[in-house]
């Protein structure tokens, strides 16, 4: 080929045949945050094809779930969004607790709310961390947002002995009560979250490329988020206030004052600031969270050493930090779920990849995947 | 203090069969939502009623959950979401003996796809239309189906090569 950019552009311009080309990404590859894979059909930059590949990371979740006790199933949905885990484990919680028909004392239902927000406040951070080296700075974002995920995992660990996947709630409240200092412990993370948050707003939403390479990137309209079974940050991105804490509450989330940050036009930089916005919101909700929780106890007395469930059936919905996790249980008498079933948001998510992302650019793809906010556990269970 | 989410309307049955008065279907309650069980021949018209219809729209199809029910053959449940209205609800479909088919919903819902790719593979139900019917998560050459009831729970599996049959025959 010519040296010359007017002999290029006129071989260009000429009715040479080109061949697509294909680019295998993943599954072992950083920017598909985990082992998810794409086969990316080329035409030159521009993305004409792109096939999702998952399963990588299926572990049988429902399989074993049905396999064994309604307790010794919560270990394997810890696992399911391995970074949010405590949301996790409140969803499967709270369905076998209705199906069950056992109540929960308040204390722990404002202790789980506690570690729920601050899961999602974990999980967006790693968002905004991975994205902002998916957009390219590098790893400044990334070690930004380690400080602060960092300093929740110490408190999750102070809590209930272990990081990322607690196993703290029980059928029936939580395992053990607060350590005394808390509270105090609690605010200070607050605080150093607000900073992080503060760092991170003026690291990646004051940065003028990054904003450029993110505003105006494949923008959903609110018909399409739907028909294609987009909840979460990705629907309120487009404009949708929908927020199940809000459409269809449970735990105690009625009795506490929060907004549902939402974007315009759902763009990839709307989905970043959807998220950005939602933590804190997170915050404040923890902030009255310490303010209205009661003493007493934290585990509903009386509960059976053995749970035995008679007929029944339910789809718990949840707002889980990618969208709505959802948890499907029908029980047939015996210690055993007969059916146990895992609506994932990021598997919903996902499952738009391919509109999402032909027509764009190479490079442009791999921050598009980014903006969805898959987690490979949710999506494979 | 109870976790008891405030979660739908006990009279969106009746509500449905006002609104779409030639669509048999029994309807009962689940601890959250009502649900409506409808034979496989009406499951088309039911759906295409509750999506189109002004008073009901439901328009998201939050998910789609299969059963094997053992002697009972193969179930479908559809859980459905209207952003108008703000109510909920789930449907159940009975897949006919012994074919296991059932339409595919991907025309009227594109988040269907992946939701009946993974029901296809994990019981086997097999959803005619389907754009797309190839295994999800499961090796793409494998014609097991792990959430069958019959289908055991091991330690460890080889699994490469072996055929439980195909899709939608044995129940």
């Amino acid at each position: 080929m010519s040296i010359w950019p007017e002999e290029r552009v006129a071989a260009a311009d000429s009715d040479l045949d080109t061949v697509d080309m294909t680019v295998n990404v993943g599954p072992q590859h950083p920017a598909t945050h985990g082992v998810f894979r794409m086969v990316l059909t080329v035409d030159g930059e521009l993305v004409v094809g792109c096939e999702p590949y998952i399963g990588y990371l299926h572990r049988g979740l429902e399989k074993l779930s049905e396999n064994a006790d309604y307790r010794q199933a919560m270990g394997w949905w810890d696992r399911t969004d391995y970074l949010a885990g405590m949301c996790c484990e409140g969803a499967y919680t709270m369905a076998v607790e209705r199906l069950a028909g056992i109540e929960v004392p308040e204390r722990a239902d404002y202790i789980r709310v506690i570690m729920m927000e601050l899961s999602r406040i974990n999980s967006h951070f790693m968002f905004l961390g991975a994205f902002g080296a998916d957009v390219g700075s590098f790893g400044t974002s990334f070690v930004y947002a380690w400080r602060e995920r960092e300093r929740i995992y110490d408190l999750f660990e102070e809590v209930a002995g272990d990081r990322m996947f607690p196993t703290y709630f029980r059928i029936g409240g939580v395992t053990m009560d607060l350590p005394d200092n808390f509270e105090s412990r609690c605010r200070w993370v607050l605080g150093s979250i607000k900073q992080g948050l503060e760092d991170m707003d003026g690291l990646l939403t004051g940065n003028e490329v990054f904003v450029e390479r993110c505003r105006g990137l494949t923008p959903v309209t609110p018909e399409q988020a739907i028909a294609w079974g987009f909840t979460g940050p990705m629907l309120r991105a487009t404009g949708v206030p929908w927020d199940i804490r809000k459409a269809e509450p449970y735990s105690v989330y009625p009795q506490i004052d929060f907004e549902i940050p939402v974007g315009v036009q759902g763009d990839v930089f709307d989905r970043f600031h959807v998220r950005l916005a939602e933590c804190y919101q997170s915050v404040r909700i923890i902030e009255q969270c310490l303010e209205q929780m009661p003493e007493g106890r934290v585990l509903a007395p009386k509960l059976p050493k053995t749970l035995r469930i008679n007929d029944g059936e339910l789809y718990m919905p949840t707002e889980g930090t990618k969208g709505e996790y959802g948890v499907y249980l029908m029980a047939q008498g015996g210690t055993n779920p007969y059916r146990a079933k895992l609506r994932s948001p990021s598997f919903c998510n996902l499952s738009a990849l391919t509109e999402l992302v032909v027509g764009s650019y190479v490079a442009d793809a791999i921050i598009i995947l980014g903006s969805l906010d898959i987690v490979l556990g949710e999506v494979d269970k | 203090m109870s976790s008891e989410p405030v979660i739908g309307e006990p009279e969106i049955a009746a509500l449905v069969r006002e609104r779409l008065p030639d669509i048999p279907f029994e309807a009962s309650e689940t601890k959250t939502y009502a649900d409506l069980r409808v034979a496989p021949e009406h499951f088309l018209a039911l759906v295409t009623g509750l999506r189109d219809d002004a008073e009901l729209s439901f328009d998201l199809l939050r998910n789609i959950v299969a059963l094997d029910m053992e002697e009972a053959g193969l179930e479908a449940k559809y859980q459905l979401y209207s952003f108008p209205h703000g109510h909920a609800l789930q449907i159940t479909v009975p897949a006919p003996i012994p074919s296991c088919e059932l339409p595919s919903l991907t025309g009227l819902y594109p988040a269907a796809n992946w939701h009946e790719r993974e029901a296809a593979e994990m019981v086997g139900l097999v959803f005619t239309g389907h754009p797309d019917p190839r295994n999800l998560l499961l090796e793409e050459d494998l014609r097991i189906h792990p959430l069958r009831k019959a289908h055991p729970l091991q330690k460890a599996e080889i699994l490469q090569g072996i055929e439980d049959g195909p899709p939608g025959v044995e129940v």
